[in-house]
C-alpha cells in the first residue's frame, strides 16, 4: 500500500508539473501490440483521459499482435509528430530497432508494462515479483504453519517462475524451520482452471486431504483449486491466494473461500504511464521524473529508469477499494454473500 | 460393446483346426471377445498397477478411481462423437473451442440471463440453460457440417476455421471474463458428494444394467435360434454374464465405499442435516452424476453405431464413401448429423465441465481436442477410416486421463507429463497397427 | 434402333450427353432395352459407356437428353432415384463398403428393421446366407468384412445384392472380369435365368468374346457416340469387332451417328 501510494502522490505531482506545460500542446504517440485482449481498452481509456487532462493529444496505432507491423506503427507515430512515445511491445526483442530510431530523433520512450531493455527507454509496470510476495503474505497471515500446496501458472510463461520466485521468498524462512511444509507443487498447463482442479485433487488425494493453505498463482487457477476443496468440503478452511481481481474470484473472497486476490489496477498504470511520457515531452530527463528508480533487474542488467506501481492485495476487509474504484459492481461481488458477513457488502 | 466391423476372430472358417488351438484361443473363440478389446482394458490395467506402486499405494483407492472417473468424463463424452467424426475419414478440430464457448452460453444463460427473468436458483434453471446450450452446440455443429458436406470443404479446415472462430466467439460473450457461479442444481452435472447419486440409487443403477445385460445375451442368443445360426456355449454365455456384473457390481462398489470427506459431514451436521458424532458417519458417494452422464452417451451413441441404419451408413461411409453413395444413401446429410451429433455432444461436455469447475472461463476446453483424439485413436479408431467402437474410445479417454492423473500423484510436473502422454500415444497406435497386420 | 415395337421398352434413353471439362464423354447418345432382352453394350476403354450407364444408375447427371422408362419421361438425379425405377447396378469397381460384412453390403441403403426402428441383423443375415447359399454355395465368411473376402466372394456379394431386391432393370459393368472360367460360367447362367424372369440386362464390355453369345443386341461406342446398333444373330463377332475398332458400320447393323461416313 505504501508504495501505492508513493506512486499516486508521484502522478499528482506530476499531473500538476504538466499541468504547467499545458500551453505546449505535445503529441504523445501509442502504439499497442494488440487490442484483442480487452485489457489494454481499459488502459486506453484512462491513459487517454490523462493524456488529454494534461492538455496534450492522443495519437495511437494497433500492431495486430505483428512485431514487424510495430515497427513501422512506430514510424507513422514520429512522422505524426509524437512528441513522445508509449509502447506496449508485440516482442520486446524486436522493438529495439523503433526504439533507437526514436532516440535518434530525440523522442523519450516508455516501455509500457513489458519491459523493452534499452538505456534510452524509460519501464513502467506493475512489480510481479511483489504479487508472488503479497500471495504468499496473505496466505501466511491466514495460515502461519502447516501443508502448504502450490498451484504455478503456466511452465511456458516466464511470469509463472516470477510469481513462484516471490512467493518462495516470503516463505522461506518458515519453510527453513519446517514450520511450513510444501506438499505439492505443480504448474498449470496454459493456466486453465480446469487442469488447476485435477492437479489439485490429485495433491489432495496425495497427501489424504491434510492440505492447510494453497498458494494459487492467479484467479482462474484459484477458481479451480477452490472447486477441488469444495469437493472435499474444505473450501472455506483452506485459504487460498490468487491474482487479477476477477470478478468471480472478488466474489469468492466475499464468500470467504478465497483469502486474497491481488489487484493490479489497469487503470492506475495507464494514468501514471501517461503522465510519465507528458513528463518526458516536457524535455525533462528521465532520471529527474518523479517517482523514478533506478533498476537493473532485466536478463540484460542493463540499468534503466522505472517506476514499478504496487499492486493491492484484496482481502474480505477491502473488498471496498474494488468497488469504490467501480472496477467491480457491488452486486457482483456480494452475490450470495450472508447479510452482515463481509463489511463492504453492507 | 463392439460393432459389426471390428475384425471378428476369425470365426467358423475353419472348424476343423479348432482342436489344434490353445486353451486360450479357443476360449476367445467360444466367447467371441473382443481380443484387440482384451488388450486396452490389459493395458489399462498394468498403468493402474504401475502407478499404484509407484504413488505408493495411493492410485488403487476408492477415492482415486472415483475422481479418475468424474475428470475423465468431459472428454469421454466428446470421444464417443469424434469416433464417428473420424471413421467417415473426417476429423473434428473444433472441439474444445465449441466446448469453450457452449459453456460460456450456459454460465451466462443461468448466471446473468435467466435470474432477471425466473429469479435466482429457480428449478428449471438448470434445463433451460442445459437446453440453450445444447441448441447452440447442435447449430454450430450443422454448421460446420453444412459447409464439409454440402459445400464441399474439408472437415480439417472447416473446424480448424471453428477452433478459432469459437475460442474468439467464447471471448465476445463476455469480454474474457470469468462467469461464476453456477446454478446449484445445474452444479450436480459436475460430480462432488451432492453431485452423485448415493449408494442405494448406485445400487439400484447397478443392479438395473446386470438384468439388462442378461436380458440382452437372452435375447441375441433367442434370435440366434430363430434362425439356427451357430450359438455360443452355453458356459460362454454364463461366463460373458457373470463377468459383465461382476465388473458392474465393482465398480459400484467402489463408488461406494468411496466416503464423504469429514469437512463436509462437519458442514452438514453444522447446517444441522445430519446428527450424531461426525467421525462415525460414513456416507458413500455412489456413482458421480458426470459419469452416469457419460455412460449414458456412451450406451446411447453405441446404439446409434450399431443397431440403427444411420450408424451402418457412418462405417459404410468410411470404408467406401463412393459405394455408399452409389447405394443410394445421402451420405451427405449422414455427415451433416455427425457433426451435429458431435456439436450435441460437446454441449454436454461444456455442461460437465461448467459445473464441476462452478465456472466458465475464456480459455475452458482449451486443447481438448486433442486429447479427444488421441482418446478415440488410442481406443482403436483408425485415422484412415471405417473402423473405432465407442467402448474403445471410452477406454482410450480413461487411459490419457490416468496416466495424467498418476503422475500427478507421483508429483511429476506438466512437461514430463507431457512427453510420456505424447509417447503413449505414439505407442498404442502403432501397437494397433501391428495388431491389424497380423489380422490378415 | 430396334425393329421390335410389339412390346413397350423397359428403357429408352434419347440423345443423351454428358461432358467434363469440355470433353464430351457421352455425345448425343442413344439406346434402348426391352424386357427379357440382353443388350451389349462395346467399345474400348474410355468409348463412353460406362459414363453413359452411370447416367441410368444415377451416379452422373446427364447434361442434355432424356431418358424414358416404361415409356414415361423419368427422373434420375441421384442413385436412389434409380433405384426407385428398379435399376440395379453392378459396378465394375463392385462399390462394396469394404470395412463391413456381407449382409450390411448387401441390404446398404435398404436396412431391414425390428418393429422398434432398429437393424434386424439376424434377419438380415438370414437372407443373406440364403441369397449367397444360391449364388455360392460354398460361401461361409459372412461375419468378416468383405475385404477380407476373395475377388470371387467379392463379386458374388456384388451380384447377390443387384439381384435381391427384385430389379427389373440390371446394368452390369464389366461383370466378370475378376473372375475365373468356373465363376464366369456361373454368373452367365444367372444372366439366362434373370433374362427368362423378364429382366431387361445392360452389359457392358470392352471385350466382345465376353458377352456376345449371351446378348441378343449389340450397341458400340467409340469416342462418346454410338457406331451403331445390331441383333447378334445379323452380325458375326469380325464385323461387331470392326464396328469396336474401326467405327465402320456392317451392313446388317444400323448405324449410329458416330458411324464412319463412308
Amino acid at each position: 500500500m505504501r508504495i501505492l501510494k508513493a506512486a499516486l502522490l508521484g502522478a499528482v505531482f506530476a499531473v500538476s508539473a504538466a499541468g504547467s506545460a499545458m500551453a505546449d500542446g505535445k503529441t504523445i504517440g501509442v502504439s499497442w501490440s494488440n487490442f484483442q485482449e480487452e485489457r489494454w481498452k481499459t488502459d486506453e481509456a484512462a491513459m487517454k483521459k490523462a493524456i488529454e487532462a494534461a492538455g496534450n493529444k492522443y495519437i495511437s496505432a494497433d500492431a495486430q499482435s505483428s512485431a514487424s507491423k510495430q515497427l513501422t506503427d512506430v514510424e507513422s507515430l514520429i512522422s505524426q509528430g509524437a512528441d513522445a512515445l508509449i509502447i506496449l511491445a508485440q516482442d520486446a526483442g524486436a522493438i529495439g530497432p523503433a526504439v533507437e530510431k526514436a532516440s535518434a530523433e530525440g523522442i523519450p520512450v516508455v516501455g509500457y508494462d513489458r519491459l523493452i531493455e534499452n538505456p534510452e527507454a524509460f519501464y513502467i509496470t506493475f512489480d510481479n515479483k511483489e504479487v508472488g510476495r503479497m500471495q504468499a503474505r496473505a496466505v501466511f497471515a491466514a495460515k502461519p504453519e502447516g501443508n502448504y500446496a502450490f498451484i504455478k501458472g503456466s511452465s511456458a510463461d516466464p511470469n509463472a517462475d516470477f510469481l513462484f520466485s516471490g512467493q518462495m521468498e516470503v516463505l522461506k524462512e518458515a519453510l527453513d524451520s519446517g514450520k511450513v511444509k510444501n506438499v505439492g507443487e505443480a504448474y498449470t498447463d496454459g493456466w486453465k482452471p480446469e487442469n488447476a482442479q485435477k492437479n489439485m485433487e490429485q495433491i489432495l488425494t496425495a497427501n489424504d486431504n491434510k492440505v492447510d493453505a494453497v498458494v494459487a498463482s492467479n484467479d482462474g487457477t484459484a477458481g479451480g483449486v477452490v472447486a477441488a476443496l469444495s469437493a472435499q468440503g474444505l473450501d472455506g478452511s483452506v485459504p487460498v491466494s490468487g491474482q487479477d481481481g476477477d470478478h468471480a474470484a472478488l466474489n469468492r473472497v466475499a464468500l470467504g473461500t478465497q483469502t486474497v486476490s491481488v489487484w493490479k489496477d489497469a487503470r492506475e498504470l495507464g494514468k501514471n504511464a501517461a503522465v510519465v511520457a507528458s513528463v518526458l515531452a516536457d524535455g525533462t530527463a528521465m532520471a529527474d521524473v518523479p517517482g523514478a528508480v533506478k533498476w537493473s533487474g532485466g536478463p540484460g542488467g542493463i540499468e534503466m529508469n522505472a517506476i514499478f506501481l504496487a499492486p493491492v492485495p484484496i482481502t474480505q476487509d477491502k473488498l471496498d477499494l474494488v468497488i469504490d474504484a467501480g472496477w467491480v459492481a457491488k452486486d457482483v461481488v456480494c452475490q450470495g454473500v450472508a447479510a452482515g458477513s463481509v463489511a463492504a457488502c453492507n | 460393446m463392439t460393432d459389426s466391423t471390428e475384425p471378428q476372430t476369425t470365426q467358423a472358417t475353419d472348424r476343423a483346426r479348432a482342436s489344434e488351438l490353445s486353451v486360450v484361443a479357443r476360449f476367445i473363440r467360444a466367447t467371441e471377445l473382443d481380443t484387440r478389446m482384451l488388450g486396452m482394458i490389459g493395458a489399462l490395467l498394468l498403468i493402474w498397477i504401475l502407478f499404484d506402486i509407484f504413488s505408493g499405494g495411493l492410485f488403487l483407492t476408492p477415492r482415486n478411481l472415483w475422481n479418475l472417473s468424474v475428470q475423465t468424463a468431459s472428454v469421454a463424452v466428446m470421444a464417443t462423437g469424434m469416433v464417428l467424426v473420424i471413421v467417415t475419414r473426417n476429423i473434428d478440430l473444433s472441439v474444445g473451442s465449441i466446448l469453450g464457448f457452449v459453456g460460456m452460453i450456459m454460465a451466462v444463460t443461468q448466471a446473468e440471463i435467466l435470474p432477471g427473468l425466473i429469479g435466482f436458483d429457480n428449478p428449471f434453471t438448470w434445463i433451460i440453460a442445459l437446453i440453450v446450450g445444447i441448441a447452440v452446440g447442435a447449430a454450430i455443429g450443422g454448421l460446420h457440417g453444412y459447409i464439409i458436406a454440402y459445400l464441399g470443404v474439408p472437415a480439417f479446415i472447416v473446424t480448424l476455421g471453428g477452433l478459432l472462430v469459437w475460442r474468439g466467439a467464447a471471448w465476445w460473450v463476455t469480454s474474457g471474463r470469468t462467469v461464476a457461479p453456477m446454478d446449484s442444481t445445474f452444479r450436480l452435472m459436475g460430480g462432488g458428494p451432492a453431485g452423485s447419486i448415493g449408494e442405494i440409487a448406485s445400487w439400484i443403477v447397478g443392479l438395473i444394467v446386470c438384468v439388462a445385460l442378461v436380458a440382452m445375451i437372452f435375447n441375441s442368443r433367442r434370435q440366434r435360434k430363430r434362425f439356427q445360426f451357430p450359438l455360443r456355449p452355453v458356459w460362454a454365455e454364463v461366463f460373458l454374464g457373470t463377468l459383465g456384473c461382476v465388473l458392474v457390481l465393482g465398480a459400484v462398489l467402489i463408488a461406494n465405499i468411496y466416503y464423504w470427506p469429514i469437512g463436509i459431514i462437519r458442514k452438514q451436521i453444522k447446517a444441522g442435516l445430519l446428527e450424531g458424532v461426525e467421525t462415525e458417519i460414513f456416507i458413500g458417494h455412489g456413482v458421480a452424476i458426470p459419469v452416469l452422464v457419460a455412460i449414458c452417451v456412451a450406451i446411447v451413441m453405441t446404439f446409434l453405431a450399431t443397431r440403427t441404419r444411420f450408424g451402418r451408413y457412418v462405417f459404410a461411409l468410411g470404408g467406401n464413401p463412393e459405394a455408399t453413395d452409389l447405394a443410394g444413401i445421402n451420405t451427405r446429410w449422414v455427415t451433416m448429423k455427425i457433426f451435429i451429433i458431435m456439436g450435441i455432444l460437446c454441449a454436454i461436455a461444456a455442461a460437465i465441465s461448467t459445473a464441476r469447475l462452478n465456472a466458465a472461463t475464456n480459455a475452458q476446453g482449451t486443447l481438448d481436442e486433442l486429447l479427444t483424439i488421441a482418446a478415440a485413436v488410442i481406443g482403436g479408431t483408425s485415422l484412415a477410416g471405417g473402423v473405432g467402437t465407442i467402448a474403445g474410445a471410452m477406454i482410450g479417454a480413461l487411459v490419457m486421463q490416468s496416466l495424467q492423473s498418476g503422475m500427478v500423484l507421483m508429483g511429476l510436473d506438466t512437461p514430463l507429463q507431457n512427453i510420456v502422454v505424447g509417447i503413449v500415444l505414439v505407442i498404442a497406435v502403432w501397437l494397433d497397427s501391428l495388431y491389424r497386420r497380423a489380422q490378415h | 434402333m430396334n425393329t421390335n415395337t410389339a412390346t413397350q421398352s423397359l428403357v429408352d434413353m434419347r440423345d443423351v450427353s454428358i461432358s467434363f471439362g469440355g470433353i464430351h464423354a457421352v455425345d448425343h447418345a442413344s439406346v434402348d432395352l426391352f424386357p427379357g432382352e440382353v443388350v451389349a453394350l462395346l467399345g474400348h476403354n474410355g468409348a463412353g459407356k460406362s459414363t453413359l450407364i452411370k447416367i441410368l444408375s444415377g451416379a452422373y447427371q446427364r447434361d442434355g437428353g432424356e431418358i424414358h422408362i416404361d415409356g414415361q419421361p423419368a427422373t434420375i438425379n441421384n442413385p436412389r432415384d434409380a433405384k426407385g425405377y428398379g435399376i440395379e447396378t453392378i459396378y465394375q469397381t463392385l462399390a462394396l463398403a469394404d470395412n463391413v460384412d456381407t449382409a450390411a453390403n448387401l441390404y446398404l441403403g435398404r436396412e431391414l428393421l425390428t418393429p422398434w426402428g432398429t437393424l434386424d441383423d439376424v434377419a438380415m443375415e438370414a437372407k443373406a446366407r440364403e441369397v449367397m447359399g444360391r449364388l455360392n454355395p460354398r460361401f461361409q465368411r459372412f461375419k468378416e468384412p468383405v475385404k477380407a473376402l476373395s475377388g470371387g466372394q467379392r463379386q458374388s456379394v456384388a451380384i447377390a445384392r443387384a439381384i435381391l431386391f427384385n430389379a427389373r432393370i440390371l446394368i452390369m459393368d464389366e461383370p466378370t472380369a475378376a473372375l475365373g472360367p468356373e465363376e464366369t460360367a456361373q454368373v452367365s447362367e444367372l444372366i439366362l435365368q434373370l433374362k427368362s424372369e423378364g429382366i431387361g440386362i445392360f452389359l457392358i464390355s470392352h471385350d466382345i468374346a465376353d458377352v456376345f453369345d449371351l446378348a441378343d443386341r449389340v450397341a458400340v461406342m467409340k469416342n462418346g457416340q454410338v457406331v451403331g446398333y445390331a441383333k447378334t444373330e445379323d452380325v458375326d463377332k469380325d464385323e461387331v469387332l470392326g464396328m469396336i475398332i474401326l467405327g465402320k458400320c456392317p451392313p446388317g447393323a444400323i448405324p449410329g451417328p458416330g458411324a464412319l461416313s463412308s
